[in-house]
């Protein structure tokens, strides 16, 4: 995949996660939404990456998935800090298992982004206060990671 | 109620428990076996149960962890539904090895054996990672079943569910490893682990509302959660469907289109329309196992299961519903009673019984915080009783990794850290689960035991202590150099090679090899690794030692003496030579 339709697949995560938990939605709502996310970004890998030849595309639309959820906790309005680091580790468990199913094909595995992510959710932990400034930090960090590690 | 399924589970289980011993007898020749992958029904049963496994301890560790309220019978349901599919799911592999006497070499303790060439085999981190899981499922139940007579083990419940809502998820990631990491080109998928847990819990989550009815009162969030994860798991086709041009239909269907019946309210607000929605799941998910493990399967214009598949099916399947509801009607008395909700039915009685509990606990004088409010991660509650054994866990955690990456015998073999990275957590949780559980007794005396209880708790530390000392997978692997006395059996009338080709394929190619360069795959993974063809070995050890090897067994080679003539056996010595000169070739 190009580096311009890796950073667009930023784009269409952000936008995505725009529309998940808003306010008084049912959980059928957030529950379609999501599976139709996914099936977006399936369709965004399929026609945007060569999936017969570059297999770490394999599980590339799972990743938007949880960049998508990484970036929709900071609209929560309640336990923000807890499901925020729940996505985190959602995503670092899907590049780490991922990876070492790669690993078996001769793929080195993306430490780097694991352990940003990684300490990254531990940090978030002591999270006491996510202000407006903080989200903002959060969500550059998130997308540096998908864009540059 | 549950004496009547009870006997339908025993009219299932008898029949089956033929079709057992018949498969157990004939070996891997009697099931539905996949030409390519060498898996069939016994697999396909194990990673089916051991999803329906993996689902009841997560869905009542999460809800628990997120303080998602589910009422004490249904949580104790999910929990024991967990343990008793274990049991089934532990079963299968056994069966599959066609060596069931031999079972004790999945299990990878040390290198005694002198014959495990992969270490990195994700079965070896199968095994570690379920046993450990078993364990710390059954001390999760154990503790929930006892807080009744307990009080003070309440508050080791919540720090557990936060310790088993990321094992679970792990052990089953480990499961959909077995396939991802293979070479067969259907299971290639680094979306696999992500795949495996969304089939668990959706098939979880069926269980559980089927389990329900028969209880006789339903939990709407988990009905809603089905039908949601038939959503996601169609999305989750669509991309295996992409990346390899193939759909299992007959589980789309089941598991994918009928569970949308749910939407109509007559369907749903019918016990037997909820129960059939939930069977669907159920059948199209065990048809997605199928087809995934034997990827031939989904090619059959007929089904290729035969009476033995169908018996294991209905074995494993009465079994669960006999010793299901034979554990739920021993511990009626425990499960049932004062605090527990009985279900909810319209939403008011799981409200009302909320607000009693509220009430309680403001009489207790325990003020609950406010919703979103911020508590320090090291003020939580959890923190405080989890932070000395999780310390502990982590600690053992490192020592582990340093002494297995300082193993000389690993200078052999391919080895580097992404092949321990698996094992790390369960070595995590289960350190500390002993950790938790021995402070609690010896130093703060939160709970005393039984006679019975102690003998109980005593095994539970041997079978812990077991299961660490599988957790070395052992390195290095050195083919025997044993040569065997051989003296003539006096066999003089071979039988015809096409005689002999059709039991070499039938009892022997699954580990040696149609064409006698033994199963890569096998290699790939975790079995004892057989000898090479080769016209020089076969010179050496002599036509006659062979037969005595095929009749009488040796090391991992199962003894053949009661399933083939000696003349069969001197004729499957000649095949093996026109075999080896074939391959010199």
């Amino acid at each position: 995949m190009t580096a311009l339709a890796n950073s667009l697949s930023c784009l269409i995560a952000l936008g995505c996660a725009s529309f998940l938990w808003r306010k008084g939605s049912s959980p059928y709502r957030n529950g379609a939404l999501l599976a139709g996310f996914l099936v977006l970004f399936c369709l965004f890998t399929y026609f945007a990456g060569d999936i017969s030849v570059d297999p770490t595309l394999e599980h590339y639309p799972f990743r938007m998935l949880a960049l998508c959820l990484c970036l929709s906790t900071t609209s929560l309005s309640l336990y923000r800090r807890r499901y925020l680091v729940l996505a985190q580790a959602l995503w670092c468990w899907i590049e780490l298992f991922g990876g070492i199913a790669l690993y078996y094909r001769g793929f080195d595995i993306a430490w780097t982004r694991i352990l940003a992510l990684l300490s990254m959710s531990l940090c978030s932990t002591f999270l006491s206060k996510i202000s407006k400034e903080m989200e903002f930090c959060l969500m550059v960090f998130w997308l540096a990671v998908w864009v540059f590690f | 109620m549950f004496k009547y399924l009870m006997l339908a589970g025993l009219a299932l289980f008898l029949p089956g428990l033929y079709a057992l011993g018949y498969s157990i007898f004939e070996g891997p020749s009697a099931w539905m076996v996949d030409s390519r992958t060498f898996w069939g029904t016994p697999i396909s049963l194990f990673v089916f149960w051991i999803g329906l496994a993996h689902a009841g301890t997560l869905l009542s560790a999460i809800f628990l962890a997120l303080d998602i309220k589910l009422d004490r019978r249904t949580a104790l349901i999910a929990e024991l539904s967990t343990l008793v599919c274990l049991v089934f799911a532990g079963i299968f592999p056994l069966m599959h090895l066609g060596v069931v006497e031999n079972f004790y070499m999945v299990m990878p303790l040390l290198d005694a054996r002198g014959n495990f060439a992969n270490v990195g085999s994700p079965l070896v981190w199968d095994f570690c990672c379920i046993a450990v899981y078993a364990l710390l499922s059954l001390v999760f139940f154990m503790t929930h079943l006892k807080t009744r007579e307990i009080p003070a083990l309440d508050k080791y419940r919540k720090p557990m569910a936060w310790l088993l809502f990321p094992l679970v998820l792990w052990v089953h990631t480990v499961v959909s490893l077995d396939f991802a990491t293979a070479f067969v080109p259907e299971w290639c998928g680094a979306f696999f682990p992500v795949y495996f847990i969304a089939g668990a819990i959706f098939s979880g989550l069926a269980l559980m509302n089927l389990l329900l009815c028969s209880e006789g009162y339903r939990v709407r969030l988990l009905e809603r959660l089905q039908l949601i994860f038939s959503w996601f798991m169609c999305a989750i086709w669509v991309w295996d469907l992409m990346l390899k041009g193939s759909l299992c239909t007959s589980a789309f269907i089941f598991a994918g289109v009928l569970p949308q019946f749910r939407m109509i309210a007559v369907i749903r607000e019918n016990k037997w329309g909820r129960i059939a929605l939930s069977l669907s799941v159920l059948i199209g998910l065990f048809l997605e196992r199928l087809y995934i493990v034997s990827p031939e399967f989904g090619s059959y214009a007929a089904s290729p299961l035969n009476w033995i598949d169908w018996g294991l099916i209905a074995f494993s399947v009465g079994g669960f519903v006999l010793l299901f509801f034979g554990i739920r009607r021993y511990l009626s008395w425990k499960m049932e009673g004062a605090g527990s909700y009985f279900g909810e039915v319209d939403g008011t009685d799981l409200a009302d019984a909320e607000q009693q509990e509220l009430e309680k606990e403001g009489a207790r004088g325990i003020e609950k915080p406010k919703k979103g409010f911020y508590i320090q991660p090291w003020a939580s509650e959890e923190y405080h009783v989890l932070r000395l054994p999780l310390l502990v866990g982590f600690a053992i955690a490192l020592v582990y990794s340093i002494w297995v990456l300082s193993q000389s015998v690993f200078a052999n073999v391919e080895f580097s850290f992404a092949n321990i990275v698996p094992l790390l957590y369960p070595v995590i949780a289960l350190v500390t689960t002993v950790t938790l559980y021995l402070r609690a007794y010896f130093v703060e005396h939160a709970f005393t035991l039984h006679r019975h209880e102690k003998w109980m708790a005593a095994i539970l530390l041997v079978l812990v202590a077991a299961c660490a000392g599988t957790f070395f997978a052992g390195g290095s692997s050195q083919n025997s150099t044993n040569t065997i006395d051989s003296q003539s059996i006096g066999v003089d009338a071979p039988i015809s090679q096409s005689h002999a080709r059709l039991l070499w394929n039938a009892r022997c190619a699954t580990c040696h090899g149609v064409k006698g360069n033994f199963n890569e795959k096998f290699v790939r993974e975790f079995y004892p690794v057989p000898q090479k063809l080769d016209v020089q070995r076969l010179d050496s050890l002599g036509a006659d030692s062979l037969v005595k090897v095929i009749l009488n067994g040796r090391a991992n080679m199962n003894a053949y003496a009661g399933r083939l003539t000696p003349e069969e056996a001197h004729g499957l010595v000649n095949y093996m030579y026109s075999l080896a000169k074939e391959g010199e070739k």
